[in-house]
């Protein structure tokens, strides 16, 4: 049987913060312009897709969170099986979009990891190394944000108050969690 | 600690907690809340540097950042000491040790102090107009000019003290925490805005904190007294975040500002540690309010320069807030008010006021009238003509002003002072304002530049902006804080306020002495060492342009950036050349307003952060299997496997004989991947790529160059139709981003009709190439079921599979020229894949090999890296590819830059390969290649782009660009070294395998 | 650094952004019947304006749409921000 082996694979605290990754579980990019793109979609996941800028909506299984006009980002709540992939989700919507022409679906479980951050002192380890406004931001549950910390691109969810799910490409994201961890003993 | 110089009765210094330190070696005494200024003032010690040029002894001459006198070396540790810092901010604390700067062998006895009987020789540019010539003589001269000169001693070890970022986004900043400033910091977040208020000090109140006196009151109470009670109530307000310890270093456009806070600084030594130094905060700010005060301007006369020469309000917060002395005599030497107050403030402590030496000629204003009820003496129409005493003043000498104030007329006063406190008047700050960006008005009236237009959500109020006197700076500051703020807080109406009112002006820029100008020594820039007479000098050579004058004497150019001296500068100018101030303009106030060291700047970007890191899914295999790592962009790739004392080049032949003799493994995973969906996708990729893709079949691979629109290479990879409309596109490594960018630029502004969705994948897959004649055999053994025989599987074709559970994806393409799969799988199963082919290819000794020798290979094959043989200036015509550049297709981009006149050019540079005559001999990339090397300037004709000793071949092989090198085939050629002449021959790029036979082995 | 309103996304940091050079040179559509000198016009021919220039700016770490703003470059100030394909509301 293969291995499987995340890319950080810890979890940590420090005052006030926690984090951890939280893995694995199914991410899939979704692009399209089509209003039938929209409506498919919400009919066959039954969840709207996002139009507002930095929003996201939400399910028990599932969140979409808004990239772009054109552009949104799929991902469970569930973990799926380390050694047995589940590609139901991925299979199920190629057929539904893609193969009809309506837009793109690609699956990028493992293009992102996803690190959960929790408590209250995490917007300021954010905002050690990130650029963005956070103000209104942290107390909007659901929003979403495409920015870079620590010169890295992220996209931030607000999950919950001072609780996000951030998402970095994975080759970045060891040498993030670094920064992060050196960054959070100073809080 | 000299006793006789602290007064008891003080309320901001705590002379209960003792501190000793160290000054040049010898061990003293302060108290905490002291500053290295203050606590020597204590200890009677006044000279505490050496200048510049002269090396004439200077001493402390103010309290706060715009101190050019005192500034001292702090620490003596190898990484941890910090020049050119002013001893008036250096907070006391135990175990600070400090010494002198700029004077050998010690500050007391400094042998270059003998500069300053040649003074005269040495004028303004005395080193620019000495040390010209001979030309080539320079670098002898600037030993020596070295040597002697300098400020400080800079660190000789990495620093280590912690430093970091961050990022603040408020609704108002105010800059300064001052009387303005606390008064605009309650008015905003009493108004629910969310409100920083920053202050470089310790403690907010600036120097309202310690005016206890009857000419400034405010509802009966004194001005200090009201204000601390206002400093009470910010502390309950729940939308104000206060830092002191906070100086801003630049004010930038939109309001972005970076300021610096010390966090550790004042902490004991033991108490450092771990903790970070300073922390450098980038600050959004919505509305920006400076209210940074003014600075004292010293006036210019003869030896002006002297230790114990302070300015007069730098004398009085030495005396009313550090409970310290300058002196036991001390005289004041004013063209303003606002030495009374000092004069008062001494008097009122018991030091005795020798006199008041004021050039104006009779003042009748509130202070004034207190001072002379106090019983001092003032010399009213008088000026300060000379100063004597070398290592501190001893003595002034008195002369009147003439009636037009050009002259010094009658007798002589000698007066006997151990210090002279001087005020020319105040100087608003107004770095911050015109460091945005902020245009400058002047007025006559006083004499000062002040805030005028701005672009920016922005104000100034109080002294920074004119406002002088205590009534105006609360009335002012309050109003205009409501409306920019658009509030209304009425705190501040119907207050009852007592301030003595400023009634006469007079300034006099350079002030006149009984001897010639030649003869004296006014300064005008203390650090530096520049004189009156320098910029007259300068102005007398034909200089005109201020920005000039500034360069030439170096006025304002120290440490200090002119905080003192540039008003001054300007005045004296403007006066000579006839000129009027406002007309003349100011230099520019360049960030940082305070030196900032380089560790702030840097902030926790340093060590293993100093530049982001990359990693593959197989990164801690290599680790483990001792692999050197090549940095390619931001990844750190595999470079080679050194076994044992093996050397880079030992590695790499051994690498890469055996992927040709058996099988090689690398870890291609850093190759960017884009996934392209869509129903015109094959229209894109006809569109970008040189060569066709409507008609390449699903199931198989394409490799495709993509050009530059003026037709240059850009990038290049292979990519496969996994379906109708469903592509995926590898890239360089290097240009994956750039590539991805390039593409959705196309798709969103110039093609948006077509229906293209671009998502990249690069990171979502692990990249494993096998190859070698076994690697069909290893492949097997990895993936029992896929049928890789040629027939179903040939070379440019992919197969969809399961290792297990997990779906793959692999793909027969090569880049060595090798037969060779590439196994594409979800990265967290990409670590475990690579183990597994390891382990299947063990009997075959499948050898893991790293980029460099992979670059080795392709070489062998002639194939080119995109970034090493290209460099944008080279077509796919250059490189001898016209086999990939469709005839049919009408557009793509880039094309119809293959038809300039000047890429159409026969003799541009173009690929060729090199073979050398001895076959050991390894060319050097980069080196030039000549045809003839008798004729001069000898004509260089192109360059080695890849070159490597070939283990397959076993001899030298090399790419190059040659101008007209496609028609040189054969041609003997040289490429000239530092000691020798290599003889080279110009062949065909592909050397091994020309008819493609191992790709099928 | 600035503050760019990026059409799609709202107010962010410039580090967010990448710049594109000026802004509104289309394409030719049919390269192929262009002269030289016509062809290098689009290529290499590019304004630098003392004043109100038309860029393309790109906001490369947040949405990834292009879009153009109208900057005055004595002061930075963007006077505009529009999406790609519209009219600049600036002349």
């Amino acid at each position: 049987m293969l291995n499987y082996k995340s890319s950080i694979n810890e979890t940590k605290k420090y005052s006030e913060i926690n984090m951890s990754e939280f893995e694995p579980v199914v991410k899939i990019n979704l692009r399209g312009k089509k209003r039938d793109f929209i409506t498919k979609i919400g009919k066959s996941l039954s969840i709207i897709i996002p139009t507002e800028p930095n929003t996201s909506s939400s399910n028990e299984n599932l969140n979409i969170l808004w990239l772009s006009p054109d552009e949104w980002m799929l991902y469970t709540n569930e973990k799926v099986h380390k050694l047995e992939n589940n590609y139901n989700l991925e299979e199920k919507l190629f057929s539904e979009i893609s193969k009809v022409n309506l837009g793109s679906v690609t699956n990028v479980s493992d293009h992102w990891s996803i690190i959960n951050i929790r408590g209250k002192n995490t917007y300021e380890l954010l905002s050690s190394g990130c650029p963005f406004n956070f103000n209104k931001f942290k107390n909007t549950k659901g929003a979403v944000t495409q920015t870079i910390l620590n010169h890295v691109d992220v996209i931030i969810h607000n999950k919950d108050i001072n609780e996000i799910n951030l998402f970095v490409r994975r080759s970045f994201s060891k040498h993030l969690w670094s920064w992060m961890n050196d960054s959070a003993r100073f809080l | 600690m000299n006793k006789n110089l602290r007064i008891t009765n003080n309320k901001f210094i705590d002379q209960t907690s003792r501190i000793s330190f160290k000054f040049d070696g010898k061990t003293l005494y302060g108290f905490k809340g002291d500053t290295l200024a203050s606590a020597l003032l204590a200890n009677n010690i006044h000279l505490v540097g050496r200048s510049f040029k002269y090396h004439r002894p200077r001493g402390i001459m103010a309290c706060g950042s715009e101190e050019p006198n005192a500034i001292v070396q702090v620490g003596n540790d190898a990484s941890m000491t910090e020049p050119n810092t002013r001893a008036t901010e250096i907070e006391l604390y135990e175990g600070l040790e400090a010494s002198s700067q700029n004077c050998w062998p010690s500050v007391n006895f400094d042998i270059g102090a003998i500069n300053n009987f040649f003074s005269p020789l040495i004028p303004a540019a005395f080193y620019y107009k000495t040390f010209m010539w001979p030309a080539n003589f320079w670098k002898l001269y600037e030993y020596f000019i070295r040597k002697s000169a300098g400020l400080g001693k800079s660190p000789t070890k990495p620093d280590k003290d912690i430093y970091d970022h961050r990022y603040l986004h408020c609704d108002v900043l105010i800059v300064g925490g001052g009387i303005s400033g606390i008064i605009a910091a309650k008015t905003a977040a009493k108004n629910n805005l969310n409100t920083v208020l920053i202050d470089d000090k310790n403690i907010l109140g600036g120097t309202t904190l310690f005016q206890e006196n009857e000419c400034f009151k405010i509802n009966n109470s004194y001005s200090n007294e009201w204000l601390k009670k206002e400093i009470e109530t910010l502390n309950s307000l729940k939308n104000l975040t206060i830092k002191t310890r906070t100086s801003v270093a630049a004010y930038h456009s939109y309001n972005y500002i970076l300021a610096r806070e010390n966090l550790t600084d004042h902490l004991d030594l033991n108490e450092k540690k771990d903790k970070i130094r300073q922390r450098l905060w980038k600050i959004r700010a919505k509305k920006v309010i400076i209210a940074t005060g003014a600075i004292e301007r010293p006036l210019i006369f003869n030896n002006n320069d002297r230790p114990g020469i302070i300015l007069s309000s730098s004398i009085k917060k030495y005396i009313d807030y550090y409970g310290v002395k300058c002196g036991q005599k001390i005289s004041l030497f004013t063209n303003n008010d606002s030495a009374y107050e000092t004069a008062i403030s001494l008097s009122n402590s018991g030091v005795s006021v020798n006199s008041v030496v004021d050039i104006r000629d009779k003042t009748n204003s509130l202070i004034v009238k207190q001072a002379e009820k106090l019983g001092i003496k003032i010399h009213w129409k008088s000026t300060v003509v000379n100063t004597n005493g070398y290592k501190r003043i001893n003595s002034i000498e008195i002369m009147k002003l003439s009636d037009d104030s050009s002259a010094v007329v009658g007798k002589k006063i000698k007066e006997e002072c151990d210090c002279l406190g001087m005020s020319g008047g105040w100087t608003p700050r107004v770095h911050l304002f015109t460091q945005s960006g902020g245009k400058l008005k002047f007025r006559e009236e006083d004499n000062v530049f002040l805030p005028d237009k701005s672009n920016l959500e922005q104000i100034s109020i109080g002294s920074c902006n004119g406002d002088f006197e205590l009534y105006e700076v609360i009335k002012n500051s309050a109003s205009s804080t409501n409306k920019f703020l658009n509030v209304k807080n009425i705190d501040y109406e119907n207050l009852e306020i007592i301030s003595s009112k400023e009634m006469d002006k007079k300034n006099i820029w350079l002030l006149p002495s009984d001897k010639p100008l030649g003869k004296t020594k006014p300064f005008l820039d203390f650090q530096n060492d520049s004189t009156a007479n320098d910029v007259k000098l300068a102005l007398r050579e034909g200089f005109k342009s201020i920005e000039h004058v500034k360069r030439y004497t170096t006025t304002g150019m120290a440490t200090d950036q002119g905080k003192l001296s540039n008003m001054h500068a300007l005045g004296i100018i403007s006066e000579t050349a006839g000129v009027k101030m406002g007309e003349l303009g100011t230099t520019t106030f360049r960030p940082p307003y305070t030196p900032l060291t380089f560790g702030t700047i840097v902030g926790r970007n340093v060590g293993e952060f100093f530049d982001i890191i990359r990693k593959t899914p197989i990164h801690d295999w290599h680790l483990e299997n001792k692999a050197e790592f090549e940095n390619v962009g931001q990844w750190k790739r595999a470079w080679y496997y050194p076994k044992e004392n093996e050397s880079m080049y030992d590695a790499v032949q051994r690498e890469s004989k055996a992927a040709r003799d058996s099988a090689g493994i690398l870890d291609a995973s850093t190759l960017g991947k884009i996934d392209i969906q869509g129903t015109d996708a094959s229209e894109f990729l006809n569109r970008v790529y040189t060569n066709a893709w409507s008609k390449l079949e699903i199931g198989k691979c394409r490799y495709g160059l993509m050009l530059n629109e003026d037709g240059m290479v850009y990038d290049d990879g292979v990519t496969a139709r996994l379906s109708e409309n469903h592509y995926i596109m590898t890239t360089t490594t290097g240009g994956a981003a750039n590539v991805m960018t390039k593409l959705e630029d196309y798709l969103q502004t110039e093609w948006p009709e077509l229906d293209v969705y671009l998502t990249s994948v690069t990171d979502h897959y692990a990249t494993i190439s096998v190859c070698g004649p076994n690697s069909k055999k290893i492949v097997s053994k990895v993936i029992p079921d896929l049928d890789l025989s040629d027939s179903n599987f040939p070379h440019m074709s992919f197969k969809n599979a399961k290792i297990d559970k997990i779906k793959c994806r692999v793909m027969r393409i090569s880049f060595t020229g090798e037969h060779s799969y590439e196994i594409n799988i979800q990265s967290s199963y990409g670590k475990s894949v690579w183990e597994k082919c390891f382990e299947a290819g063990k009997e075959f000794n499948i050898t893991p090999y790293g980029t460099e020798a992979m670059h080795l290979l392709r070489a062998e094959k002639g194939f080119i890296i995109a970034g090493q043989d290209t460099d944008g200036t080279i077509t796919p015509v250059d490189l001898q590819m016209n086999w990939i550049i469709s005839k049919k297709k009408y557009d793509f981009i880039g094309k119809r830059s293959l038809y300039r006149s000047d890429t159409i050019r026969e003799d541009r540079k173009q690929l060729v390969g090199i073979l050398t005559e001895d076959p050991k001999e390894v060319l050097e990339e980069g080196a030039q290649i000549v045809a003839d090397t008798n004729k001069k300037p000898i004509e260089m004709l192109g360059h080695i782009t890849s070159s490597y000793f070939s283990p397959n071949l076993k001899k030298s092989i090399a790419l190059a660009v040659v101008k007209n090198g496609k028609k040189l085939k054969g041609k003997k050629m040289f490429v000239p070294m530092e000691n020798k002449t290599i003889n080279i021959t110009i062949t065909d790029t592909i050397f091994l395998d020309k008819e493609n036979k191992r790709l099928n082995a | 650094m600035f503050l760019i309103n990026c059409p799609y996304c709202g107010e962010r940091d410039q580090s967010e952004f990448s710049a594109g050079g000026e802004a509104h040179i289309v394409r030719p559509k049919q390269p192929t019947e262009l002269s030289d000198d016509q062809w290098a016009e689009f290529l290499f021919m590019r304004k630098n304006i003392k004043g109100i220039q038309f860029e393309r700016w790109n906001h490369a770490h947040g949405c990834r749409k292009w879009f153009n703003i109208v900057r005055d470059t004595r002061n930075d100030k963007i006077h505009a921000v529009y999406k790609m394909g519209e009219k600049p509301p600036i002349k």
